[in-house]
């Protein structure tokens, strides 16, 4: 029998996941999706509760939430790709020169190595369905 | 309405001047601006004055002695409710067609007088605004609508006193001109609203004036109307003691001050308080106080003119003295029959309006000749300079002066006629009018010494012509000595065709229908305009002393070494009796210091406010540090104070 309290741990064991990923990791894509895990722990909590008190109004506000993930994910994918072409990078702290004038910058111990030559020469392209997915403009020309 | 009725005519005669200040505003961006901009003004001017006088003359056809037109609802709140309405009866036509008239050909002068200075256009914009608020003023029935175009002409004259406005002198004047009044016109607007009030919340004057018939108010509580409302008379007429502005006011170009500042704006007063007789007459107390103010005014400011050197400011100082002559009359209202009181008014108003503007004129064409100085110590002579300018200032100086037979003459003369009148009736205050008849009678003497004064240094003796000038000093062009030449037939011959023989205008101002119901309640029953010889013969006799005086001090055209008795006052008058000094110390330097009081106080309450502004500031600036820039520090204290939140919820709960 799965009781509340099964809801609930499985609930605060991805909220704990999701924030412990996105303290800790940097790639803004994954700190999304760390964020995501979050707000599905929570929401899972609200189907738990209306479960348990037998009414309809927590699903109806977890159908809410996930609309509006849905419509903020589109958004947050729009501006990581702005911020990428920006950067030419995924990682947060790149962006930490928003930072309060006058404040010494944070230095990193650890930095994201610099992206490859090669790196930058890929351009990735949507392949036709069913092929195998193009990974340099010179080998899309050679299978093609 | 169609166009030949009355009103549509005062409608016609309303709108032409304010159609010709939006013509020459609009005129003066484009390049007509300088050369075209005084055709709208001296076309409505001339339009204007030919259908006023048409109404005069068609007067008999109209039976009612007033028209009222009830246009449209200005506003409206609770009980107070304000009318577009004007009314024309025989005191606002004869008013309407003095303004217009001598308008017209101020209009004229100032095409000459005016070319080739800056802002052409504005000036002409500004006096056919002028021309439709004065008008506007005259015409209107309602109180509120009056207190419009009495501010309005108030505006109008604080524009043109300031046209030169880059002289600090001259806006300092217009500024001076603009406070001044605006303490006046408190009084008026108070006395506007309890007039509403007594008047069962009407704001038509003759709503008002119906409905005191039937209500007659308390005589302390119309006297108090009466004074607020002579209140804003004595700031726009220029009366003792807020007569300072006006000669001040010359700083503005010279047909400004013979506009406004002589012939039509400072008579607005004069023309308010005809214009209420009726409560004036309700009043025991408030026409003595009138009179006493006139009186005052006409003697102080005909010995203030007595030693001025600048040729303006005499003629400013001697319109304010006629000022006082015509507020003298007015202040008989009570006393005498009150159509004796309007009439005797109302005429020197128009003879004065003739002479005056003549004489402002021919100071202001020998101000053009003289490349702008006026100042009668650096001319003189300039008899065979500018012949017709010369004959022109000989005679408004004899109408100012009363020399017999003269526009002036007559109307002074029926001035102290009804001071006499008033002085024989034996009210309460007969003492009080024996004494202003004998004021009246000194300042007829110091009218005719000064203007003569002026008249003699200006045109007699050895030919001086100042540096300014450039060596090319003329007589004026035609197009301002036609002007002179027509205000000179005026100021000749106005008087005695008005008046003396055909009482044509007494007749005529009589049949006003506020004038009646003065009459009506008042005590006098009868009323006649006689010739009173004693009078005539005295006053000719007090004119004569002063011309021949002024002929013989000054006939070189100089200043000549004065008697040791005359020393004294013209010392005196020279430096103004020291007023403008007295009002300094008593009323400029307290409220200086109330000001400095108030910069103090407010300084330290916006330094505390300041203080308290700059704490949140200082805060921030501690707290600034932690915005630094990293995503995952921001989410460690928002978990962090999720945590303790969470803590302490929890804790709560759990005990």
């Amino acid at each position: 029998m799965i009781t509340l309290w099964h809801c609930l741990a499985v609930g605060a064991i991805l909220f704990g996941l999701g924030l412990t990923g996105f303290l800790t990791r940097r790639n803004l894509i994954t700190m999304f999706l760390c964020a995501e895990l979050m707000l599905q722990g929570v929401a899972l909590n609200f189907a738990a509760f209306a479960r348990w008190h037998a009414q309809m109004y927590g699903q109806v506000f977890v159908i809410f939430a996930v609309a509006v993930a849905a419509a903020e994910a589109a958004l947050a994918l729009a501006l990581f790709l702005t911020l990428y072409r920006q950067a030419r990078s995924m990682d947060v702290s790149v962006w930490q020169s928003l930072r309060e004038a006058g404040v010494p910058a944070t230095v990193d111990p650890d930095p994201l190595p610099p992206p490859t030559a090669a790196e930058e020469e890929e351009i990735v392209h949507l392949p036709p369905a069913g092929l195998r997915p193009a990974i340099s403009r010179k080998e899309e020309h050679a299978g093609v | 309405m169609p166009v030949s009725e009355p009103m549509s005519l005062v409608w016609l005669i309303l709108s032409l001047p304010l159609a010709a200040a939006i013509a020459a505003a609009l005129l003066s961006p484009s390049r007509f601006g300088r050369t075209l901009a005084h055709v709208p003004l001296v076309v409505a001017c001339a339009c204007a004055a030919l259908l006023a006088v048409t109404l005069l003359a068609q007067w008999h056809r109209i039976p009612s002695g007033r028209l009222v037109s009830q246009a449209w609802t200005w506003f409206a709140a609770g009980q107070l409710q304000v009318n577009v309405s004007l009314a024309l009866d025989p005191l606002s036509a004869t008013m309407l067609a003095m303004i217009t008239f001598i308008s017209a050909w101020i209009a004229l002068f100032s095409t000459g007088y005016m070319s080739g200075e800056r802002g052409y256009a504005r000036f002409f914009a500004i006096m056919s605004l002028f021309v439709f608020a004065m008008c506007g003023l005259v015409l209107a029935n309602n109180l509120f609508l009056l207190l419009g175009f009495w501010e309005l002409v108030g505006l109008c004259s604080y524009l043109l006193i300031g046209y030169y406005f880059t002289k600090p002198s001259a806006a300092a004047a217009a500024r001076k001109a603009f406070l001044v009044t605006r303490l006046g016109d408190v009084g008026l607007v108070l006395g506007i609203f309890w007039l509403w009030k007594l008047g069962g919340w009407h704001t038509d004057l003759s709503a008002i004036l119906d409905y005191l018939a039937q209500h007659r108010p308390a005589e302390g509580e119309i006297s108090l109307v009466c004074l607020l409302l002579l209140c804003g008379a004595i700031g726009k007429s220029a009366q003792f003691p807020l007569y300072v502005w006006l000669p001040d006011a010359m700083e503005g170009p010279t047909p400004v001050s013979a506009l406004i500042h002589a012939a039509t704006m400072v008579t607005a007063g004069v023309y308010l308080v005809a214009r209420c007789a009726p409560l004036f007459v309700l009043s025991s107390t408030a026409p003595i106080i009138i009179a006493w103010i006139g009186g005052t005014t006409a003697l102080l400011a005909a010995v203030l003119a007595l030693a001025q050197t600048d040729l303006k400011r005499i003629l400013a100082y001697s319109t304010v003295s006629q000022l006082g002559y015509m507020f003298l009359a007015l202040g008989t209202l009570g006393t005498v029959h009150p159509a004796l009181a309007v009439v005797a008014a109302l005429f020197h108003l128009l003879t004065h309006a003739f002479y005056k503007a003549l004489l402002f004129l021919s100071a202001g064409s020998v101000m053009h000749a003289m490349g702008g100085v006026i100042d009668l110590r650096a001319f003189g002579g300039l008899r065979r300079l500018m012949p017709i300018t010369h004959l022109c200032f000989l005679c408004g100086a004899a109408a100012l002066a009363g020399v017999p037979l003269l526009s002036g003459f007559w109307s002074k003369d029926l001035i102290l006629e009804t001071v006499v009148a008033a002085s024989e009736q034996g009210g309460p205050y007969s003492g009080g009018y024996y004494l202003l008849l004998l004021i009246a009678l000194v300042t007829a003497l110091l009218t005719a010494f000064y203007s003569f004064r002026a008249y003699f240094l200006a045109f007699w003796g050895a030919e001086r012509v100042p540096s300014e000038a450039e060596g090319h000093a003329h007589e004026s062009p035609l197009v301002m000595t036609g002007p002179l030449i027509i205000l000179a037939a005026g100021a000749l011959g106005a008087g005695i065709l008005l008046e003396p023989i055909t009482h044509s205008l007494s007749q005529f101002l009589a049949t006003t229908p506020t004038v009646q119901q003065a009459a009506q309640w008042s005590a006098a029953t009868e009323w006649h305009v006689h010739f009173n010889w004693t009078i005539a013969l005295i006053s000719t006799t007090l004119a004569a002393i002063g011309i021949g005086a002024a002929a013989l001090l000054y006939h070189r055209g100089e200043p000549q070494h004065l008697p040791a008795i005359l020393e004294p006052i013209m010392s005196l008058s020279r430096r103004e009796l020291y007023i403008e000094r007295v009002y300094h110390v008593l009323i400029v330097q307290p409220l200086e210091g109330l000001a400095f009081l108030a910069k103090v106080c407010d300084n330290a309450w916006s330094g505390t406010i300041r203080l308290i502004a700059a704490l949140p500031g200082m805060a921030g600036q501690w707290l600034r540090v932690i915005h630094n820039g990293l995503l995952q520090f921001y989410a460690v204290g928002m978990m962090l104070g999720l945590a303790v939140l969470m803590t302490f919820v929890i804790l709560r709960v759990a005990r």
